[in-house]
């Protein structure tokens, strides 16, 4: 088994954008086995159906034995939840309410299962509220106006999430490292960052503007700085330039949006 | 604000949802408002905000009262409501079914627990099926996740709980066992039957079924007492004409 693992995606993935797959792909090289066992907890989202179709859809294709655990349609499954999520190479959280999200997973005891299973070594990813829940804090929209709350911890740092896309988000959260909050990350859509322990290892990305920002406490207000980012699908390589029929796709839909 | 009894309708099972083309106990609890057109909130938290089951709410309500929902997982799009200022004007909340552990923890986490306790107070009537019922109870028998577990509800019955009791010989010998081992005295009812509480007493049993049944449990002595309780039906007497 490979030490604690943890990947901390800003939003994107099977859930919002197709082109994104480089993130699915990266997310199962998390894990040793060839076909690793993937756990999805869509909890943060209320367990929509919609979500786990998605992600069947995005993982069934790929070389792995994906599953959905739906925290709100136990009936009758008579599943262990301890013994189910400690058996998986790689459990992945989808994004929605982070207030909900723990609350639920305290309810179930997750909040304790879950780092047992990240000190045993199942990776542990997720975007957005399955991001920052990883973290010391994070900044949800919860509620509806963005607000400082805490996560389960295990990275001992603070953590943002859709950083360009949601600037009353970043705006909160630059405000409460500037405030004295530990200092972390904020990351974009399409970009995530793996941890290895509670060391940052390298910060990824599957979107060519998207990137991730070190943000920390400087002289009485905070400063958000771009960290180095690996293209995916181009490695070691700070350009990605995507095929040709990506570039057309992507033409083609902008078109559609009228843009 | 009118001076009577909180209210509160458990469902053992029943309404829009669990009856289609029976509006008997959905009528019962809209008629307890005493408006012509009440606000009624739906609360489908258990479901985890399922679409469906707010679509079905709107369905049913959206012609016979001032209907809306409260969704605690997509605060962030669309609905500006403030939670409690929003509870506090209904004239009745209605909790749909699903999973009441995932319920009162995001509840909890959003404060919505002490915002009902405060509108049950203030005489807005409280209304449930399933987990929608177990919920106001100080303890209640969850079977939602596979193996039966006493599940602790917001205590504003000083009683425990069972729904959809009957259906199962397993929920019966369940709670049972439950009751033998400290649980408190309560009430079960049956798909289709509802228990009626004035403030926390129980004051009429109702169905929407001619065979739905109601039931008060205790444990005495080493063992448990089961008590069936009178279930008025809502419907027209059946009228049966048999061919001479």
């Amino acid at each position: 088994m490979p030490g604690p693992t943890i990947f901390a995606m800003g939003g994107g993935g099977f859930l919002t954008e197709p082109a994104d797959a480089a993130l699915e792909r990266y997310v199962l090289d998390l894990a040793a086995p060839a076909e690793p066992r993937i756990c999805f907890l869509p909890t943060a989202s209320g367990d929509p159906q919609g979500a786990i179709v998605r992600f069947h859809a995005a993982f069934d294709p790929l070389p792995c034995r994906p599953s959905a655990l739906d925290l709100f349609r136990l009936h009758g499954r008579h599943l262990d939840l301890r013994a189910h999520l400690l058996e998986q190479h790689i459990v992945y959280v989808g994004g929605g309410s982070m207030r909900n999200l723990l609350a639920i997973w305290h309810e179930h005891a997750l909040d304790r299962i879950l780092p047992e299973a990240w000190e045993r070594g199942v990776a542990l990813c997720g975007l957005s509220a399955g991001s920052m829940c990883w973290f010391r804090h994070g900044i949800t929209k919860s509620g509806g106006p963005p607000e400082l709350v805490p996560g389960l911890g295990l990275l001992p740092a603070s953590n943002s999430v859709h950083w360009s896309a949601e600037p009353d988000r970043r705006a909160a959260y630059v405000a409460a490292v500037a405030g004295g909050l530990e200092p972390g990350w904020g990351v974009d859509d399409g970009a995530g960052l793996r941890f290895a322990g509670t060391k940052l290892v390298e910060a990824v990305s599957a979107r060519r503007e998207s990137g991730a920002y070190r943000v920390e406490h400087r002289d009485g207000s905070a400063a958000a700085e771009p960290i180095p980012v690996r293209q995916l699908g181009a490695p070691n390589s700070g350009v990605h330039v995507p095929p040709p029929e990506v570039v057309e796709l992507r033409e083609l839909r902008a078109a559609r949006r009228g843009r | 604000m009118r001076e009577r009894a909180p209210r509160i309708v458990a469902f053992g099972g029943g309404g829009f949802s669990m009856e289609a083309g029976n509006r008997l106990l959905d009528d019962y609890v809209l008629a307890l408002t005493g408006k012509a057109r009440p606000r009624v909130c739906f609360l489908p938290t258990a479901s985890g905000d399922a679409d469906h089951y707010v679509v079905r709410f709107y369905q049913h309500f959206g012609s016979c009262a001032e209907a809306s929902h409260l969704s605690l997982f997509r605060r962030e799009r669309g609905c500006r409501l403030e939670p409690r200022a929003h509870l506090l004007e209904q004239d009745l909340i209605y909790v749909g079914g699903g999973s009441v552990i995932s319920m009162l923890g995001v509840w909890r986490a959003h404060g919505i627990d002490a915002t009902l306790r405060e509108a049950w107070a203030a005489g807005v009537v409280l209304c449930g099926l399933s987990a929608g019922s177990l919920c106001w109870f100080s303890e209640g028998m969850s079977a939602f996740h596979g193996e039966p577990a006493a599940v602790a509800g917001l205590g504003l019955l000083p009683w425990s709980n069972a729904v959809h009791y009957g259906g199962e010989a397993s929920r019966r010998a369940d709670y049972h066992a439950a009751l033998a081992a400290g649980m408190c005295t309560g009430y079960a009812a049956s798909d289709g039957a509802a228990l009626h509480f004035e403030g926390t007493e129980l004051a009429h049993v109702v169905g929407s079924r001619p065979d739905a049944r109601a039931f008060r449990i205790g444990a005495a002595g080493d063992g448990v007492v089961e008590t069936e309780l009178a279930v008025r039906f809502l419907g027209e007497p059946v009228l049966t004409f048999v061919a001479a």
